[in-house]
């Protein structure tokens, strides 16, 4: 079982408390352009995803905690967190993930 | 409001676990309140209510009869002894209609089962994989876990006591895991 830095709870937590959300900063059309967008526009938002090999910028769900979303950048491919933060926080840049790594973050 | 109903728990504590190096008891009936304050109103809200909003997640405060537990950014349940819950209750329904706040009865959603003993982090630990180190988890700490598969409120009371909360549901499950680790594995 692996633990899981929860930004919120600012602690590392067993993994079985937390659910897999899916990719993160992915923004959701607000009401207008749902009105504009072709079908095969609403479905490329609901259903494509990048599927990235390596590190993934993804969300996740602390239920039997805190019972916040936050977001995690997730290798993979060793499946190792470099990094968990708060909802809001901009997509980390790809200079500052290696940073991350580098400083064996996690 | 009146929170003295008496409702059957329908839960047993099985023999084995009612004497030894661990003891499991019900908690008894209490007043649950689930409040959602925001961070702005919650120094207020706590001054009103006469007991501490901690702000740090899985931080607790406590007075007689009432222990109040941070498990969100902007959430906290207290649980209270039922002569005591209905008037806060109450006033806690009154503050809500002033401040950013929401006030929600969960009383029968959980019952508690107190674990105490000197096996007794032992006997959390075989169902819930939290590190219950004092250092990691000191008295007063509470936060929401799992225990196999169960979703609890987990509260350290003292250093060998703890109370486990659990979906009433749930409850003779969680129960009967107890009591299969207390007579299946000697060390528990
Ligand atoms: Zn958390």
């Amino acid at each position: 079982m692996m633990l899981i830095h929860c930004p919120y709870c600012d602690e590392k937590r067993p993994e079985i408390e937390f659910a897999y959300a899916g990719e993160a900063h992915i923004a959701r059309p607000d009401a207008a352009e749902q009105q504009e967008m072709s079908d095969a526009q609403w479905s490329e938002f609901l259903f494509i995803r990048d599927n990235k090999r390596g590190e993934h910028c993804e969300r996740w769900w602390h239920a039997n905690g805190c019972n916040m979303f936050f977001n995690a950048v997730r290798n993979t491919v060793t499946d190792k967190f470099v990094k968990t933060y708060k909802m809001g926080q901009k997509r980390p840049s790809a200079s500052q993930i290696s940073k991350w790594n580098e400083g064996g973050n996690v | 409001m009146s929170f003295d109903i008496k409702i059957d728990q329908g839960v047993e504590i099985p023999e084995v676990l009612q004497s030894g190096r661990v003891v499991a008891e019900l908690a008894g009936e209490k007043v649950r309140l689930s409040l959602r304050v925001k961070s702005a109103d919650r120094t207020a809200v706590a001054k009103a209510l006469g007991f501490t909003l901690p702000a740090k997640i899985g931080a607790t405060s406590s007075k007689v009869g009432i222990t109040c537990a941070c498990l969100g950014p902007d959430e906290w349940i207290v649980i209270a002894d039922q002569d005591k819950g209905g008037k806060l209750y109450g006033k806690a329904l009154k503050l809500a209609s002033k401040y950013d706040m929401s006030v929600t009865d969960v009383s029968f959603r959980n019952i508690g089962i107190t674990v105490t003993g000197e096996g007794a982090a032992d006997m959390i630990n075989v169902g819930c994989p939290l590190d219950l180190r004092l250092a990691a988890f000191p008295v007063g700490s509470c936060t929401r876990s799992v225990y196999e598969a169960v979703p609890i409120l987990l509260y350290r009371r003292a250093e060998d006591s703890f109370t486990v909360e659990c979906w009433r549901s749930f409850a003779p499950y969680v129960v009967g895991l107890m009591a299969a680790h207390r007579s299946g594995a000697a060390s528990t």
